[in-house]
């Protein structure tokens, strides 16, 4: 894609949130740009509010202070989603009748009901995301457009990551893959840095956990690492206790991956729970409420599979 | 009208084919056929998961009213028709808004009216109740029948299944009480009521218990604990404490009030892949029994056992009450029909059966008022309600 600079800064995508001076996302201190949108469905999603690709209506029950004293979004609500209960005289928002269209959100004087997610331009999002470009010089930092599933607005975040390009700002991506070809190269082809997940070897229990099997995705991996020579890939899985937390998994990784030595890293995210709470706030249910943090033991261990493969130390690992 | 069905929300009540038989008997008196739609609209929208059929041709001789086993219709409703998670065709996971083929089939099977058996403000019971105003307002004719165990549902004085839930919570809490009260321990015994007391409050005066703690009256675990103490003192061995799902600590005391709201339910992570969309929801009950529980023990001293009925308080068979309730809902959801209404509940307004809309229910959850007669009476025979 070749658009005139003045017209891809104009182009607008669902942003969910931009975060500053992550170290997680990709080489040095980086800004990681989230947007609305996903085409899996993870049960342990950290990241629940940025799922559906519209903006979507959150509430925060202890904001809120009470239909007496307010109950402006009663009012304002078109859909009968708002009600009061009697016992604390606070409203609840109606899941099942809620739209998410947001009329209620300006209503609200005490913030108690929010919106995950807005329309912005390319160049709104990098005038934010330039207020960090100091700390890209020193750390090797850049951009990193995260999710959600960022290559299902591949116009948006092509036009995005070539316009940071432009602008001298390293670019990375982080991606699970399940999109067609055309929208994962589209976006692929302007990443510096390319970190995608293998979240399951097995396709049934790919499909059991994550919503379908893997088929398209590991031939979306395949390739990219072949038509990309260039482009740094990091592979990742997020280690899911009693899911995936197996030598086997890591070991078919490694042999998908070893073959192509622009993937230069495999990397081991150990699943935390920082995200349940959000879960409350949507109105929906988290999966693993049950599930146990992964023991350390195991992800050393686990690891020094990966430091084995790449023939190195822990120490040798890439920052 | 030539032909109505019937379906049923989520969240168990003994006795629910009362309803269904008070429903088919009114119908085939009006020379009406009824067939049911079984787990909810399971039946239709994945009609593939029922060799037998997702439609049941409904004939009042083989209903039991009486029966306290589940329904023959079902009421595990795992599919929402307005966000059914599909596979599309381009390999993305997406919530599908499939209410348009859901009113095509019902049309295509000859159906001109739905009666839905629904709940309150619990998840699944007010998502029933969502669903049929939603598919209301996109024109089906709809009449719901109202059915809760915390008798929360604005306009609907007496819900089908709040007076078996009742009868059976304060029986079983007699027996804890009265096995508590030998061995000169305290039960902490919670019952269903998110956002509700009705049925802590009631079934607690039934049993008269030492201490009932409600949503509506938050409560100061030291006065809980010093009525107990006065008990005591004056002869009366406290060994009860009946605390609601949604009950909670007055803030300035401190003590752990983990509420067991209906949102912190859980998925099981390994369930239904064969179903394939749907969600297997896991009602987490016990957390408010274990949080007074504790704190009882820690201001007094008190040797003290955590009771969660959870489940239990659903079971048991029909009562008289209900029984005769749901036959009375299940026939007056058909005269509504035929009366031409829609998008409304039946509500037991004493001495009638009368049709309150939807969205009145869908608006207020009912609450005991505090300066109702049943806390003043509460009060008067001793309880503590922690305030």
């Amino acid at each position: 894609m070749s658009l005139h600079t003045d017209q891809a800064a104009g182009i607008s995508g669902r942003v969910l949130n931009i975060q500053h001076f992550c170290t997680n996302d990709g080489p040095g201190i980086r800004t990681t740009v989230f947007l609305k949108g996903c085409s899996l469905r993870c049960k342990w999603c950290c990241n629940p509010e940025s799922i559906h690709p519209k903006p979507e209506l959150a509430y925060d029950l202890k904001k809120c202070i009470g239909e007496k004293e307010c109950g402006l979004c009663i009012k304002e609500c078109p859909e009968t989603a708002i009600y009061v209960v009697d016992s604390d005289g606070k409203v609840r928002v109606n899941w099942d009748l809620c739209t998410n269209c947001g009329k209620c959100v300006p209503a609200c004087p005490s913030n108690a009901l929010y919106s995950f997610g807005r329309q912005m331009t390319v160049d709104e999002v990098l005038t934010e995301v330039e207020q960090d470009g100091s700390f890209y010089a020193q750390s090797g930092g850049g951009i990193t457009l995260s999710g959600g599933e960022c290559t299902l607005q591949p116009e948006f975040s092509a036009a995005l990551l070539a316009e940071a390009c432009r602008r001298g700002i390293s670019t990375a991506i982080e991606t699970a893959g399940n999109v067609s070809w055309s929208y994962f190269a589209q976006v692929v082809q302007h990443a510096d840095t390319v970190l995608h997940d293998h979240k399951l070897t097995d396709p049934v229990l790919h499909k059991q956990w994550v919503g379908v099997d893997n088929a398209r995705i590991r031939e979306n991996f395949r390739r990219a690492y072949e038509t990309f020579p260039d482009k740094k890939f990091v592979a990742r899985t997020p280690l899911i206790p009693g899911v995936n937390d197996v030598e086997d998994h890591i070991q078919a990784v490694l042999a998908f991956i070893r073959p192509y030595p622009n993937v230069v890293d495999y990397q081991l995210l150990p699943y935390h729970r920082y995200g349940e709470g959000k879960y409350d706030f949507l109105g929906r249910v988290y999966a693993l409420k049950d599930f146990p943090s992964l023991p350390d033991e195991t992800l050393r261990r686990l690891q020094a599979v990966i430091d084995e493969a790449f023939g190195r130390t822990a120490a040798d690992r890439l920052p | 009208m030539k032909r109505i069905a019937i379906n049923i929300g989520g969240g168990y009540v003994p006795g629910l084919d009362a309803i269904v038989a008070g429903a088919v008997l009114a119908a085939h008196g009006a020379g009406c056929e009824i067939v049911g739609i079984r787990d909810g609209y399971d039946g239709l929208l994945v009609a593939d998961h029922y060799p037998d059929g997702g439609l049941l041709l409904l004939d009042p001789r083989v209903i039991d009213a009486g029966s306290s086993r589940a329904s023959v219709l079902g009421t595990a409703a795992r599919n929402d028709p307005f966000r059914l998670r599909t596979v599309t065709a381009d390999g993305a996971v997406e919530e599908v808004d499939r209410s348009d083929e859901l009113l095509r089939k019902l049309t295509q099977a000859n159906v001109e009216a739905v009666i839905s058996v629904v709940g309150g403000s619990a998840v699944t019971g007010l998502h029933a109740l969502s669903v049929a105003f939603r598919l209301h307002r996109k024109g089906l004719r709809t009449v719901c029948v109202p059915k809760s165990v915390e008798n929360e549902i604005a306009g609907v004085p007496l819900p089908f299944g709040y007076n078996s839930v009742l009868a059976h919570v304060t029986e079983t809490l007699e027996r804890i009480g009265a096995g508590a009260r030998d061995v000169g321990r305290l039960a902490v015994v919670e019952v269903p009521g998110q956002h509700a007391g009705w049925l802590a409050l009631q079934s607690g005066m039934a049993a008269l218990a030492d201490a009932v703690l409600i949503p509506e009256i938050p409560y100061d675990i030291a006065k809980v604990a010093a009525a107990l103490d006065a008990h005591q003192r004056a002869g009366r061995r406290p060994a009860l404490v009946v605390v609601a799902e949604g009950a909670q600590a007055r803030a300035r005391t401190g003590a752990a009030t983990a509420a067991a709201d209906p949102l912190r339910a859980s998925l099981a992570p390994n369930a239904d892949p064969a179903l394939g969309q749907g969600e297997r929801i896991i009602d987490r009950s016990g957390a408010v029994a274990h949080a007074v529980a504790a704190a009882i023990q820690q201001s007094s001293g008190r040797e003290v056992m955590p009771i969660a009925l959870g489940l239990l308080a659903r079971g048991g068979p029909p009562t008289a009450v209900d029984r005769q309730l749901g036959l009375a809902y299940g026939a007056a959801a058909v005269r509504a029909l035929n009366a031409g209404d829609s998008g409304v509940l039946v509500a037991f307004q004493p001495p009638d059966v009368r049709s309150v809309p939807l969205a009145e229910a869908l608006q207020r959850v009912r609450a005991v008022p505090a300066g109702s007669e049943f806390v003043r009476i509460a009060r008067a025979l001793g309880i503590a309600l922690g305030d």
